[in-house]
């Protein structure tokens, strides 16, 4: 390694990590606001490259460059994946010490560490609760598999995710899902003899073993938080609502039975099991509760949502079950319809402008389980057909499915597309899954509910799908015409705004009539 | 931590040895020779670890913070990041790196405790500054790999395992860590250097096990041969030359 001689720059070289300064970006607005601190949307002056940049927060730090940064980082530099955030650089900010002073050192870093990440339009939680919003079944599949793909590399590389929740997946428009967030990851050893601590995931996500108590364990806890997710998808609105630990077990419990030595071997040694074991005796409902779900989805969530850690299915065989090679297939990442950027913090920020209705909706985005409040289970709502049930939607009443989708207008990386028209021109403008009552309408089986993606021909079937791609080229076949759907030319077909289409089933006519 | 060594930043950055030998110019042009350097880095690799030994945390923490440090200086000067100062931040940071957290206050404690001497003391401001500069340094590579992971396997598989090689053996590692080995070579590399010589010094044939290896064994002697001129050179190591090789970085040119 060749040391550039003072003042001289090494110009062949990219920059070393930190040595930039922030202001090598501009900040276009927040997209994002946490506990480390807040997230921007910037786009770097030299190039135009969209990022985001990720404040890392330092006043506060008494013990300097804080320690969740660093196992951040350490885990985003070893890691590189299509599935798992690229981690671009990290840059500072020149605090204001610095200015007085006029030092070029001195409290340099006072003013703020930033990571640099490639920029993501969407995070699944924010995709899946914009009003109107509902997933396709190769759509589904799309993102587990993505999801799945993403977790068994972290897992071959020893990483533990361990805060594997909707808004932790982010999503481009390009289709592509990325694992996001490694403020809680760490490694472990293949042994599982280190002792973690079992405070880590988001309650609702959280695998009944660390509810437990449990300090040894292994990649099983991730893939308890997948299956909750997977289900989430299929059932409309999270299915382990907890408010708190014993509840959070207990509403586990009631689904996938109470643990005992038979179905779970070594249980009754976990450290707080006496505490929290059932006082009834509760069978698995997993099945009668989700029978409406197709077969093979079952089967894999069954697998997922297993009680104990040591039988719950890997990623790695998640990935070889039936659900993802069996009709319909999962679709093509660049199929899938691109939306109008959806962040948790920008929708926030909407509420103020948007009528009281779609405030509530907004505000179950933040991801805070006491302030969640949804509809109640949908009943029937076709395996295919799946979709977060709007929140609160019977504030909206009758009202149109307006998607509430940011507006903001910063320019978009990517590129006007003509809208992916997958939506059969016969789907429901509004009327259907927006009622609280959608039971009625999701009607069950395929091809009744009101966007049946197969069956009617035009969303996946120009693409190809139903042809049953060989394994290990699933979804192959799609890459061709996307994104312009030639054959679709459906409603948001050619629309050819900046921003993509958007407000899948909503007024499809009005791709900026939300803002009114 | 990596599953794998071979795709990990660590075995992407080895450096030849002219290349970690190279003294930064700023420290030249104050008249520190390569000797002064490798004699200084060998100076903090004791410091970081009789402050280690303090704080009580593991070998592999100490061995991170120097591969951090030496690192450090295969890229910045030591007139301008002063080795008193590198030296305890590197076992800061890399205490965080190891999930090992040491509060810097227990740090400036015991670096008083440790050192009268007034270059030597810092506060906890300075590590906090140094630890940005550090990272930066490193540019944020923080994954080391040890050849103590390699090392148990090994000495299973050639049925070495007694207590009294494992222990030599492990010094024997511990002590490779005052020079730049870690830098240049695959650890487990360095592991079979270390089980070599202990072998021959506890008089153990492992001539049939080494040919079984598919190691070139021309490295692992190589490496051998450097531990073995470290420790025969070592014994002119002495305080007053270190003082001297210190010194010379607060000279201005």
């Amino acid at each position: 390694m060749s040391i550039a001689a003072p003042g001289q720059l090494n110009v062949n070289e990219s920059p070393s990590w930190g040595s930039r300064s922030v202001d090598c970006f501009e900040k276009l607005e927040q997209i994002g606001e946490g506990t480390y601190g807040q997230v921007y949307m910037a786009k770097e002056i030299k190039t135009g490259e969209i990022v985001a940049l990720k404040k890392i927060r330092m006043d506060n730090e008494r013990e300097g460059f804080p320690i969740t940064a660093i196992r951040e980082i350490k885990i985003l530099k070893k890691l590189h994946h299509e599935n798992v955030i690229k981690l671009k650089e990290i840059v500072t900010s020149p605090g204001p010490e610095k200015d007085e002073q006029g030092r070029p050192d001195g409290n340099k870093y006072k003013g703020g560490i930033y990571m640099v990440f490639e920029y993501m339009d969407h995070d699944l939680t924010g995709l899946a609760d914009r009003p109107g919003m509902r997933f396709t079944v190769p759509q589904i599949k799309c993102y587990m598999r993505q999801l799945l793909t993403g977790l068994h590399y972290c897992h071959v590389n020893q990483v533990l995710h361990r805060d594997i929740k909707g808004s932790n997946l982010l999503i481009d428009n390009e289709g592509n899902l990325k694992l996001a967030d490694f403020g809680l990851a760490r490694s472990f050893s293949n042994d599982h003899n280190a002792n973690l601590t079992n405070r880590v995931i988001t309650l609702w996500y959280r695998p009944p073993e660390l509810l437990l108590g449990t300090t040894k364990y292994g990649p099983a806890v991730d893939m308890w938080s997948v299956g909750c997710i997977f289900a989430e998808l299929l059932h409309g609105k999270p299915i382990f609502p907890g408010k708190d630990e014993p509840e959070q077990l207990n509403k586990i419990f009631e689904l996938c039975g109470a643990p005992d030595e038979v179905n779970w071997p070594g249980v009754s040694k976990t450290p707080w099991y006496n505490q929290f074991k059932p006082t009834r005796p509760m069978k698995r409902r997993l099945r009668e509760v989700f029978r409406h779900f197709d077969r093979h989805a079952l089967e894999l969530l069954e697998r997922m949502l297993t009680l104990d850690p040591a039988q719950r299915i890997t990623a790695k065989d998640a990935l070889d079950a039936e659900y993802f090679w069996t009709d319909p297939l999962p679709c093509d990442p660049k199929s899938l319809p691109k939306y109008e950027s959806s962040h948790e913090f920008q929708t926030k920020k909407k509420r103020q402008q948007q009528r009281q209705n779609e405030e509530m909706a907004k505000r179950q985005k933040m991801q805070h389980p006491q302030q969640h409040t949804r509809l109640p289970p949908i009943q029937q709502p076709g395996q295919h057909a799946q979709m977060r049930s709007g929140p609160n939607q019977n504030l909206h009443g009758s009202q149109p499915q307006v998607a509430a989708g940011p507006s903001h207008h910063y320019g978009k990386p990517r590129g006007p597309s003509g809208g992916p028209g997958r939506y059969p021109p016969s789907g429901n403008p509004g009327g259907g899954y927006n009622h609280p009552n959608r039971g009625g309408q999701g009607g069950g089986g395929y091809g009744s509910g009101p966007y049946p993606p197969q069956g009617r021909g035009a969303p996946y079937g120009s693409s190809g799908m139903p042809g049953g791609g060989p394994r290990g080229g699933g979804g192959s076949g799609y890459g061709v015409g996307a994104p312009t759907y030639p054959q679709q030319g459906g409603p948001y077909g050619g629309s050819g705004t900046g921003r993509g289409s958007n407000m899948m089933g909503g007024n499809r006519n009005q791709q900026y009539g939300w803002q009114q | 931590m990596s599953a794998n060594f071979w795709t990990s930043s660590h075995y992407k950055h080895l450096l030849d040895q002219e290349d970690v030998d190279m003294v930064n110019p700023l420290d030249k042009e104050r008249g520190v020779t390569l000797e002064d350097f490798k004699l200084i880095k060998m100076h903090m690799t004791n410091y970081i670890l009789r402050l280690a030994q303090q704080v009580k945390v593991r070998q592999r923490v100490v061995a991170t913070a120097v591969t951090y440090m030496r690192r450090v200086y295969t890229r910045k000067s030591m007139a301008e990041y002063d080795p008193r100062l590198v030296a305890p931040t590197c076992l800061y940071l890399a205490s965080k790196a190891e999930e090992s957290t040491v509060q810097a206050r227990l740090l400036v404690f015991y670096i008083k405790k440790l050192y009268a001497d007034d270059k030597y003391r810092y506060e906890i401001k300075d590590i906090l500054e140094m630890e940005m500069k550090i990272l930066e340094a490193l540019d944020y590579y923080l994954v080391v790999f040890h050849p103590y992971r390699s090392l148990s396997q090994f000495l299973q598989d050639a049925s070495l395992n007694d207590l009294s090689m494992t222990q030599l053996t492990w010094g024997v590692i511990n002590d490779t860590y005052k020079m730049d080995l870690i830098l240049v070579h695959p650890p487990h590399l360095i592991a079979l250097a270390c089980i070599y010589i202990a072998s021959v010094f506890r008089e153990k044939d492992t001539t049939a096990w080494f040919e079984e290896l598919r190691v070139d064994m021309n490295v692992v002697k190589n490496i051998s041969m450097e531990i073995l001129d470290f420790y025969e050179s070592n014994r002119m190591f002495t305080e007053d030359r270190i003082n001297t090789a210190l010194q010379k970085l607060t000279l201005r040119p």
